[in-house]
């Protein structure tokens, strides 16, 4: 291994005992990226970040659009990842509330990147997910649009659609439920009752390939994901497809994943992960060689070589709200007419793009996207000689159309989401686990685990130390002191380069 | 609490008045004592309950369908609702539509719909009914403009356009028939509770609420009761006005 330079320092954690160690990230001679560490009970460990350092220098330079938490509920004492709440070092106010509402699951699924328990499952009480609400409304300043309800399988708590209706009060327009699919595809007023209550589901979708899918969910779930997927088109559910990318497993698959997003009407984004080794995964998928483990720029390749160039890495953009490392974002024009999408970086400068994206995750009808699309739509007028002009304005007119129609007047909200039909997003999110831990990542979070007396957890520190703590999620919890280090000595810095 | 009937047993004839402020202005009207007829474009639904709605109002409503920009339809439609009152005392022109698009996307067949509802509808109905009013020296007709034509704010050209050509047509027409008592005048309303601001996004409501004196929206009700004060007699000396109810931009 032939170290070029060093990109820069952090803390991550031991792969074998999650203690805290200093870890340096260094590119080599192949362009590929490492990040270096020494525990001392457990010695040298080394994981690949990148296969590309030209490409992982410039991601990790992106900017930023930090807005701390309003509301810190713990000071650091043990550093960086042990002082979750968030602590004082936490840079990035909770823009993806994630509400664990049940430890059940009716799966046992190799790649799960959380622990479960179905003996005395844990199911959230309403009150709790009410006093959630209301430290997130406090916590935003009022604002709370958007939110995550996971599990376990969130279809078996008892009181989902309870949990629907408080969101709806609270104004949230954008709520998600997890699901791996098997209660909607055997129960279609399930879903008729989800659109009504204007749901959305991200639905677990890794592969077309029935060994794979043994492999990655431990069952044969092809067809069961498609008659969900049938009945969620059926009654217009917003869904988005997660397919968790593992290296030689299914990442060959993306392209046609995303193809057949592009085709169902109700698929409003594809969010990819990348393999992730916590939860149950950690200790049954590839656990010895976790050969799956595929970095972000891997995915990106595999996406332009399987889509026939339809989305290069050039068409992503990072999110602002996130760490640059975290999150990779695509958005496309959907031809109606069956042509080839249009990925948004092909009539707007990518800058212009993750600018758009500055206050939210997802793509919202800002004054400063307004002010980007109407540039964008003068640029491909003027450019009248280009065919692919012409075509980018046919579906910008389209889009507009569908947003504005002129013979009856529609509600905001639904102005949003027939927005939402002309475009699909592709986003990349890579979880990190104790092999890949980096701190530096990890104040930056902008997605966390929300309790009921207002803590919140970054999701990858809670999947990777505090999950496996918890009763509520495991029979035999852990406990701080034989894994993590417990209640440390020293002041573990922050490390940045 | 309206207590007046100033429009008691008055004519009234409103174009586009099967929802939003059409609608209100045909309650107003109808609370103030008016036989309405409305017309609609396309929507049987509003219009079945915009109809009951005026009928809860004690009000016996007209209601014909058709494009404002259709000749034939104007003529068979004043012709009616003569036949059926022997006059007409109010047109309201407030039939219109608009497109939200930059100009890069306004195609000429966007700028001819904008253009042939919400002027060429004015005029054909205008025209329509100013021969009975002439003959009984006495009218009102009232234009619905839109603050797009009274404020540099950003709005559609053709609509922009469309609303400021209604503002020269109600000067021009109110001084070719004032002389005949017939009262023409325009109502440009600000965002409202209905209509466009309900399509908006969350910035430009707020950016508009930043501008405005008052710091809210306008609610159709209200401006509906400014435009039947306006077809009242109780208006004896206001034509050519151009009423700006905006908040205060």
């Amino acid at each position: 291994m032939t170290v070029t330079r060093e990109l820069h320092t952090t803390t991550s954690l031991c792969k074998v005992c999650k203690e805290a160690v200093p870890a340096q990230v260094v590119a080599l001679a192949s362009n590929e990226v490492w990040m270096r560490k020494v525990c001392d009970t457990h010695g040298g460990q080394e994981v690949r970040l990148s296969t590309n350092a030209a490409w992982y220098e410039a991601t990790r330079a992106q900017r930023q659009l930090k807005v701390a938490p309003r509301i810190i509920r713990h000071e650091v004492d043990h550093g960086c990842p042990f002082d979750c709440g968030p602590c004082t070092s936490h840079t990035q106010k909770v823009r993806l509330p994630v509400v664990t509402i049940t430890s059940a699951c009716n799966l046992d699924c190799p790649i799960c990147y959380v622990h479960n328990k179905n003996d005395d499952a844990y199911h959230m009480p309403v009150e709790d997910f009410q006093l959630v609400l209301d430290h997130l409304r406090t916590d935003h300043g009022g604002e709370l649009d958007i939110i995550n309800l996971t599990g376990g399988e969130p279809t078996m708590h008892p009181r989902l659609f309870d949990f629907l209706d408080m969101a709806k009060v609270a104004g949230i327009h954008r709520v998600t439920v997890c699901s791996n699919g098997i209660r909607l595809a055997k129960d279609e007023d399930f879903v008729e009752r989800l659109a009504s209550y204007g749901a959305r589901i991200a639905l677990s979708f890794d592969t077309f390939d029935p060994h794979a899918d043994k492999l990655l969910q431990g069952a044969n779930l092809l067809a069961t994901k498609l008659k969900c997927l049938e009945l969620l088109e059926k009654h217009q559910v917003d869904t988005t497809l997660i397919p968790v990318m593992t290296r030689g497993v299914n990442d060959h698959e993306v392209g046609k994943i995303l193809d057949f997003a592009v085709r169902r009407s109700n698929v409003r984004h594809v969010e990819v992960h990348t393999m992730t080794y916590t939860g149950q995964s950690g200790s049954t998928f590839q656990r010895d060689q976790r050969t799956g483990r595929i970095s972000m720029y891997e995915v990106l390749e595999q996406i332009e070589a399987t889509t026939d160039g339809l989305l290069r890495p050039t068409d992503f953009v990072t999110s602002p709200c996130a760490h640059p490392l975290c999150y990779q974002i695509a958005y496309m024009l959907i031809d109606p007419d069956g042509g080839a999408p249009i990925p948004f970086t092909r009539f707007l400068p990518a800058s212009e793009l993750h600018d758009a994206l500055s206050d939210r995750l997802y793509l919202e009808p800002t004054a400063k996207l307004e002010e980007s699309l109407s540039n964008a739509i003068d640029r491909l007028w003027v450019d009248d000689a280009n065919p692919e002009s012409a075509r980018a304005l046919r579906l910008l007119r389209g889009l507009l159309d569908a947003m504005f129609p002129s013979d009856h007047p529609i509600t905001q909200r639904e102005a949003l989401a027939a927005g939402e039909r002309a475009i699909k997003a592709v986003y990349i999110h890579s979880h990190m686990d104790e092999e890949t831990f980096d701190t530096e990542r990890a104040v930056d979070c902008c997605d966390s685990n929300c309790y009921a007396d207002g803590k919140t957890i970054p999701v990858c520190n809670y999947n990777v130390l505090y999950r496996e703590k918890e009763a509520s999620f495991n029979v035999e919890p852990a406990r701080w002191g034989t894994r993590a280090g417990g209640q440390r000595i020293f002041t573990l810095p922050v490390v940045r380069s | 609490m309206i207590t007046t009937r100033r429009l008691q047993d008055k004519r009234v004839l409103i174009t586009g008045g099967s929802r939003g402020l059409g609608l209100a202005i045909a309650k107003a009207c109808a609370t103030h004592g008016a036989k309405i007829a409305f017309t609609f474009s396309t929507d049987t639904h509003d219009a079945d309950t915009a109809r009951a709605a005026l009928v809860a109002l004690g009000c016996e409503p007209l209601v014909y369908q058709g494009s404002v920009a259709d000749s034939a339809h104007v003529k068979a439609t004043v012709a009616d609702v003569t036949a059926k009152w022997g006059g007409i005392d109010v047109l309201v022109n407030n039939a219109g539509i608009t497109k939200i698009l930059p100009i890069a996307l306004l195609e000429e067949a966007d700028w001819d719909a904008v253009m042939d509802v919400n002027v060429k509808g004015a005029y054909l109905y205008s025209r329509a009914v100013l021969r009975a009013m002439i003959r009984a020296k006495a009218g009102h007709i009232l234009n619905i403009g839109s603050f797009a034509s009274e404020r540099v704010i950003e709005a559609p050209v053709h609509y922009a356009a469309a609303k400021s050509a209604l503002r020269g047509m109600t000067e021009a027409l109110a001084r070719e028939v004032g002389r005949y008592n017939i009262k023409v005048n325009l109502l440009s309303p600000g965002l409202l509770d209905c209509g466009l601001a309900q399509m908006l996004p969350k910035h430009r409501i707020d950016q508009y609420l930043a501008q405005a004196a008052l710091g809210r929206l306008g609610t159709a009700a209200e401006v509906a009761e400014i435009a039947a004060f306006l077809v009242s007699d109780d208006n004896s000396f206001m034509a050519a006005a151009k009423i700006v109810a905006d908040g205060g931009l």
